[in-house]
């Protein structure tokens, strides 16, 4: 077995162990990590894989967010159910605006997926007798596994969900961009005009991987909702999506595990940062100019870079 | 409909394409010669609104500050581009626009230390308070301000680029750095001037906006929102357009306020959409 594979399986013992190493807070800052790692996954399919950089990714994340809070509250429906509901609801969105984004290229294409993201979550602020505006839905109960199954109320039970949820992600993500649907999005990456002079339109496979890329980014909104109880129109603004690529940078753009890392140690620095100062942006920002400059692999692309060296 | 709420509604889209054309020309302007779509460009709008109330709440007069503010905040952006951007032109756009982005969160933050979480109101001067009448209806001073405003800054930054020598070589530099690079002109330095140029044109519209809007915290990216649509619209990189797309925005937004107030967003967007799908990019645009 390779570092890497070690290293990989490593990992997935400690998560499959830290319910029972980590105190209750921990398991549950842990959870908060894992479904921004899903996250910034998602996006890093479309930023690092198909060089499409999405400026409101987190419109997708809130609408995963929303559609699973109001399936669990106003249907009590077990939470895989809710889960679907998350994600069918981001994908089905994503159709839309992927096919006009997706007819810009670079720049306009990170503008348009902004001005749409803004439009959604305008929606969501307005639309008050659905989304309850600014207040937005709280109270989301974490419920069963299945109907008439245990109860996913307590923090280590959630914490699974969660963790499986991510996991399972992740090697489908890895499926999907070594499928040959996954090299051609990395050809259209290296070089579009040249797929398009090989006779292939990169049209459909942009709006596809938009669209998958949003079906995972709701997936984790709809983890997110139950776990922490609300959905608001906070959750689908252009802070978030800011975020999600500061994520993927930091981890190491292409990686797919980077942004995982990535999102784990932007939040656990913005944890730490902001139980010093009220004023923790400043430092995040100056944190993150700093490593746009001098770190462009992120961590992960810089170790295994060290790794290949050594 | 009478023909005086015509005229005030007109009126009213072209002072607010004023606005969002003193932000767009030079988001659009930095793109055109520095390749950087500035994220953070809003966040000097801000700043210019900011320091403008610091002004006329220090001194007491409008005047001066629409002349000392945008000279500091331009200092600012250059300081900036000179200390940031400049060491990664070579690397993909994403890169830039994410710098920026830092760049915005770090902005943003100082001013809420600076200012406080309130918003500031500012005072428009003796001159441009109370309204006057036109096509019979009575009509706010200060919006024809902007009106003029966006007009005369339009006019000179068109006349500097065609019919200065300044301008020349900023346009080469656009065209084609490399080039201008190899005969004699200093690159490094145009962009600095221009990143730090565009920087002051979005602080006088700070300034300029704050007596309407008041300074609050997030002016800066709900102002970029709207001025990444009407670059999109217009095209990046150009002047003209970006005062086409400010006219075609500012119209979108204004009508859409006054016949579907929830829905006026989605007009803006929906009018994007449609000009996109002839012209993915944008009015004036050059396809890439």
């Amino acid at each position: 077995m390779s570092r890497g594979r070690w290293l990989g399986a490593a990992a997935l013992v400690a998560l499959a162990i830290a319910p029972w190493a980590l105190a209750r807070h921990q398991l549950s800052i842990l959870t908060d990590l894992l479904i921004f790692g899903l996250f910034a996954l998602s996006l890093d399919l479309l930023m690092g894989y198909t060089g499409m950089v999405s400026f409101g990714h987190a419109a997708y994340f809130g609408l995963g967010a929303y559609g699973s809070a109001l399936v669990l509250i106003h249907f009590g429906q077990p939470i895989p159910v809710a889960l679907l509901a998350g994600a069918v609801l981001a994908g089905v969105t994503a159709i839309p605006v992927g096919w006009f984004s997706t007819r810009a290229k670079d720049i306009y294409f990170a503008m348009l997926t902004l001005a749409f993201a803004q439009l959604l979550y305008t929606v969501a602020y307005k639309w008050r007798d659905l989304t309850g505006g600014s207040d937005g839905i709280a109270g989301v109960p974490k419920t069963t596994l299945f109907w008439g199954g245990p109860s996913l109320a307590s923090g280590p039970a959630f914490y699974a969900v969660v963790a499986v949820a991510v996991v399972v992600s992740l090697f489908v993500c890895r499926a999907i961009v070594a499928s040959p649907f996954g090299r051609a999005l990395q050809a259209i990456r290296e070089n579009e005009r040249r797929f398009l002079a090989l006779g292939r339109d990169p049209r459909p496979f942009k709006l596809a991987v938009f669209v998958i890329a949003a079906v995972f980014a709701g997936l984790a909104g709809a983890l997110f909702a139950p776990f922490r109880g609300f959905a608001s129109p906070e959750v689908m603004f252009w802070v978030l999506s800011g975020q999600g690529l500061m994520m993927v940078i930091t981890g190491g753009i292409g990686t797919l595990v980077g942004p995982i890392v990535g999102a784990m140690v932007f939040i656990l620095i913005q944890e730490i940062l902001s139980s010093y100062t009220e004023h923790w942006m400043i430092f995040t920002g100056a944190i993150f100019v700093l490593m746009v400059i001098f770190l462009p692999g992120g961590l992960v692309g810089t170790a295994r870079r060290l790794a290949a060296r050594a | 409909m009478s023909l005086a709420i015509v005229v005030e509604q007109l009126l009213n889209a072209l002072a607010l394409a004023g606005l969002l054309f003193l932000v767009s020309a030079g988001l659009s302007l930095v793109f055109g010669i520095l390749r950087v779509v500035n994220f953070a460009h809003g966040v000097f709008y801000m700043l210019g609104a900011y320091f403008g109330f610091s002004v006329v709440a220090t001194t007491g007069w409008f005047w001066p500050s629409l002349l000392i503010v945008p000279p500091v905040v331009g200092l600012v952006g250059a300081m900036l581009e000179a200390s940031t951007l400049r060491f990664i032109y070579r690397r993909p756009p994403i890169y830039q626009l994410l710098l920026t982005f830092g760049i915005a969160l770090i902005l943003e933050e100082s001013v809420r230390v600076l200012y406080g979480p309130t918003a500031k109101g500012v005072d428009p001067p003796p001159l441009l308070q109370g309204a006057i009448e036109i096509a019979g209806t009575l009509y706010p001073r200060y919006r024809l301000f902007l009106v003029l405003l966006g007009l005369a800054v339009g006019a000179t930054v068109w006349l500097l680029l065609t019919r200065t020598r300044t301008g020349l070589v900023i346009r080469a530099v656009a065209q084609n750095s490399e080039m201008a690079d190899c005969l004699g002109a200093d690159v490094a330095r145009v962009r600095t001037l221009v990143f730090g140029a565009a920087c002051a044109l979005a602080g006088l519209g700070g300034v300029a906006a704050a007596p309407m809007t008041t300074a609050y915290l997030g002016m800066g990216i709900s102002v970029i929102v709207d001025a990444f649509v009407v670059v999109v619209i217009g095209g990046l990189g150009s002047i003209p357009g970006s005062m086409a797309g400010s006219l075609i925005v500012g119209a979108a937004q204004t009508w859409g306020a006054f016949y579907l107030p929830e829905t006026a967003m989605v007009i803006m967007y929906a009018v994007m959409g449609a000009i996109l799908i002839f012209r993915p990019w944008g009015l004036f645009g050059e396809e890439e």
